[in-house]
């Protein structure tokens, strides 16, 4: 029974590092109908950045709060800028283009960060640091990690203000518009440009965290890191409904949960399956996901 | 020529001879090669490239049969290739230790495509029922999934990988894959399952509504796709002499796509251009070997900004070719007029949530009868279309078309039954000419196997040939055979209506659905397509349902009129009974001015 929970409180840790991540997909596909394939590779970005400023300020040799904090800022900007300047260089021009031309950009783009990234970085894993050590919780049996923690309590922070942000404010309700149909939207005042601007801020700002909180589970960062997190997030927010916000935090929980328990009673290779597992049974099932509702093209 | 389809054993023989002559004029050639320069040590290098063109030939233009022909988008080339390669390397490995006629070879190439293929099956089924950006992550995670199963698999060595596998691949066999993979994808372009492809890319409802089953088009482009690079793989690896998980990640799929997209989405020269560009590239520039990667990928970008189709587009090198035309062949037998309804619709009704958009609508249309569909914008004429045509099911009641119920049936189904629709805004194919819009009308009707199109059997052939007489005669009689090999886009607008019209017709339907056809044309025009809706009707004997906001066009044309309100039947009956009727002016006019008109009313004079 330790062993379940154990498992139980370290899907929930990955699985709220997938939903961070899922958010900048489904809100971006939710205003431009585009896969960011680049999304997660803003994740790496905000991973290497943050590894950057640590060796910077010293806060890799001597990690504290107020240091993790200062590195977690400081990539969060980098990455807010990073996604304005994709959209407005890469998606922008290609907005009343054909989909499948937006969608190769965004593939161009995703292993121009990649293998760019690669090329500055170097090829191989380096450690990351920036919380102070910590032996974390113990309760009973059961472990909970230090970043466990941090990383829970961060992203339910996270997506309480994005909640706010979204459902609250005249930004956010700008978004559900243009989400719903852009056009009506600018007909309405809003300023479509400024909207897609800020969603794809918001979701990057967003992927830094989760990058950093990443980085510092697996304490490494690498160019390739993005890859496979961002397919999983892909996933995560595809189960919940893609353009759905709520959907892609209970899709991040429920792949995080779903990848724990299958590699904790089967075999821990065959974790990275379960993602694909996953979707393609959510494409046979339920194509819109859990909380997504159909849409039907218009003839 | 002899018998249309025995044939004499002369033309047997000579369409046989015909089919092949690109492998028996070339195998010879291709081993004198190998046997002169290939085995020769001052050459190895140059023939190690070579080779490694081959396989990026097939593999390029196998993906661009998916990605430009069909106009989904995968990214996990390279998985199909591991999974061709792995299945073909693991026979090889257990299989006899000598093969002097290479017959276990041919075999393991063989089960290494027919793996590919099924795994493309597997993959391509569920995620091809769903339009566009899925193919692309589902594809991308195969890739990867297929690597963690190879490293976690004995059999497949592990992350170590499988040598020495036999090494029987050489120049000969690649380059012999390389052309049957280039002659197949071209032959496959320029049949009708072609056009099947090309109208699934240009727009997937206009192609429903055409007969084409775009669902099982795109899994059958997909299956070939995969199963071809079954067969880069399976060679690669018995030429390598090993496999490895790592020659398959996403780097491999990725440049595939590059040379795709660089060569020319749907262009087989252009791919094959690109695949050897792209191979020498980064052997002849070691100093860019590191960025590579990098240069490819804004490469790519730069492209989709300036120039989204890829450097040639569509077009082959030598498209300045005018084309071939074929005459003959004979139109089959038109089967007998049913004298029963051709449409029957029994209270139907469709809501969408809380909206009835639709309220138990009934309609019978017999055979040649032409009945126009009126009412106010909004009342729900389009969405009966959709209901009569299977893009929307009804929420309740049932639509009969020559007896059969259509619920449960594809929309593609139903353009097989005989209904042949437009569309309001107008749905052409318009990157295709517009002989190849008409012709692609024709799909539903042929019988051809994707085999003997790329044998060029000969049902096939004069299949062709009758599709090339059927649709120019089409042409002919909506008055744009001018326009032959113009692009749709580039028709004028009431041209391009009337080509739509041309290609409803050329699926043989039974019953013609036009959706504003007078719509945004003056009035000249407006009186010319009056005459051609009857001479239609005439002519084909269809039966025309017209959805028009024209009052003069529908009084003189149609026998009967149906009005819709808000989704409801107002009122019904002959064009006399219609113009007076007080309801159909109040729903068209108001209340007020139906009152203080009155007396024009009576005497038919309202709305022109």
């Amino acid at each position: 029974m330790a062993e379940f929970f154990q498992h139980i409180i370290n899907g929930i840790s990955v699985g709220a590092i997938y939903a961070l991540i899922a958010l900048g997909y489904t809100m971006v596909y939710g205003v431009l109908k585009l896969i960011n394939f680049a999304h997660g590779d803003v994740f790496m970005i905000g991973a290497m950045v943050g590894w950057y400023v640590a060796r910077w300020t010293g806060e890799s040799r001597d990690p504290s709060i107020p240091g993790a904090l200062l590195v977690t800022l400081a990539s969060m900007l980098a990455c807010a800028i990073l996604g304005f300047v994709i959209e407005r260089a890469a998606y922008r021009p290609l907005r009343n283009s054909p989909r499948l031309n937006s969608l190769i950009t965004a593939i161009g783009v995703s292993f121009f960060l990649e293998y760019g990234g690669q090329y500055v970085f170097g090829p191989n894993p380096r450690v990351f640091t920036v919380l102070p050590r910590h032996p974390g919780l113990h309760v009973g049996p059961v472990s909970l990690g230090y970043v466990d923690v941090v990383t829970v309590v961060v992203s339910v922070v996270l997506m309480f203000l994005l909640q706010r942000i979204v459902f609250h404010t005249r930004m956010g309700t700008a978004m559900r518009a243009v989400s719903y149909n852009s056009t009506v939207a600018s007909l309405m005042g809003v300023n479509i440009d400024l909207v897609i601007s800020f969603t794809f801020v918001l979701g990057s700002v967003l992927a830094a965290v989760a990058g950093i909180l990443y980085a510092s589970k697996y304490p490494s960062v690498q160019p390739l890191m993005g890859l496979m997190p961002g397919l999983k997030a892909f996933v995560a927010a595809v189960l919940g409904g893609i353009g759905n916000v709520p959907g892609a935090m209970l899709g991040g929980l429920v792949l995080g949960l779903a990848e724990q328990i299958v590699s904790g009673y089967l075999s821990s290779s065959w974790r990275d399956a379960v993602a694909f597992g996953i979707l393609i049974l959510v494409l046979l099932v339920r194509p819109t996901g859990l909380l997504g509702r159909g849409e039907a093209e218009k003839v | 020529m002899a018998g249309l389809f025995g044939g004499s054993a002369l033309t047997q023989a000579r369409r046989a001879l015909l089919s092949w002559l690109p492998f028996v004029a070339a195998i010879p050639v291709l081993w004198l090669v190998q046997h002169f320069w290939a085995e020769q040590p001052d050459w190895e290098y140059a023939f190690q490239n070579i080779n490694h063109i081959g396989i990026a030939i097939i593999l390029a233009v196998s993906l661009n049969l998916v990605n430009g022909l069909t106009g989904q988008f995968s990214i996990g080339h390279a998985g199909f290739m591991a999974v061709g390669g792995y299945v073909s390397a693991v026979l090889l490995l257990r299989g006899p230790a000598q093969d002097p006629y290479r017959l276990f070879f041919i075999a393991s190439i063989a089960a290494g495509a027919g793996a590919a293929a099924l795994a493309g099956w597997l993959v391509g089924k569920p995620s091809l029922r769903l339009r566009g950006d899925y193919l692309a992550i589902v594809t991308l995670g195969f890739g990867e999934i297929i690597r963690v199963i190879i490293e976690n698999t004995p059999l497949f060595g592990r992350a170590i990988g499988l040598s020495p596998i036999p090494r029987y691949a050489d120049f000969t066999w690649i380059w012999t894959a390389a052309i049957a993979t280039i002659l197949i994808t071209k032959r496959l372009r320029d049949s009708t399952h072609g056009r099947a492809f090309l109208s699934v890319r240009e727009d997937e409802v206009a192609a429903e509504a055409m007969g084409v089953d775009t669902t099982g088009y795109k899994v059958r482009a997909f299956v070939i796709s995969a199963g071809m690079a079954g067969v880069a793989g399976a060679l690669s690896g018995s030429f390598e002499g090993n496999l490895s998980p790592q020659s398959f990640t996403f780097v491999r799929s990725f440049e595939v796509v590059a040379m795709v997209v660089l060569g020319g989405m749907g262009s087989i020269t252009g791919s094959t251009i690109a695949a050897a560009v792209l191979t020498l590239l980064p052997e002849y520039l070691r100093a860019l070997a590191n960025l590579r990667m990098v240069i490819y990928s804004i490469a790519l970008v730069v492209l989709m900004l300036v120039r989204p189709r890829g450097l040639l587009g569509t077009r082959e090198i030598w498209d300045l070719l005018p084309w071939r035309r074929g005459k003959g062949g004979p139109p089959p037998a038109k089967t007998p007029e049913l004298s029963e309804a051709l449409i029957d619709v029994r209270h139907a009704t469709i809501r969408f949530g809380g909206l009835t958009a639709v309220c138990d609508f009934s309609l019978t249309v017999k055979p040649r009868e032409l009945v126009a569909l009126i009412g106010p914008n909004g009342a729900g004429k389009t969405t009966v279309f959709n209901l009569l045509t299977g893009v929307y099911p009804p929420t309740e009641g049932s639509i009969l078309v020559r007896g059969r119920d259509t619920r449960g049936l594809a929309p593609h189904d139903i353009a097989h039954l005989g209904l042949a629709r437009t569309f309001q805004n107008s749905r052409l194919f318009r990157e295709l000419t517009a002989f190849d819009n008409v012709r692609l009308g024709c799909h539903h009707l042929t019988r051809e196997s994707m085999a003997a199109s790329v044998r060029k059997g000969e049902l096939a052939e004069v299949e062709e040939k009758w599709i090339t007489q059927r649709s120019e005669e089409l042409l002919a009689v909506m008055g744009l055979l001018h326009r032959r090999d113009d692009l749709a886009k580039n028709l004028p607008y009431g041209e391009q209506r009337r080509l739509e019209i041309a290609r409803a017709l050329a699926t043989d339907p039974k019953a013609l659905l036009l959706d504003e056809p007078a719509a945004g044309t003056n009035q000249k025009e407006k009186s010319e397509l009056m005459q051609l809706i009857r001479d239609i009707r005439d002519r084909f004997g269809v039966a025309v349902v017209l959805i028009e906001h024209d009052m003069k066009l529908v009084m003189g044309v149609s026998e009967r009129i149906l009005v819709l309100d808000h989704g409801v039947t107002i009122a019904q009956g002959l064009p006399r009974e219609i113009q007076t009727n007080p309801r159909v002016i109040e729903a068209y006019l108001g209340e007020k001015y139906a009152r203080e008109h009155a007396g024009q009313i009576a005497a038919g004079r309202v709305h022109q």
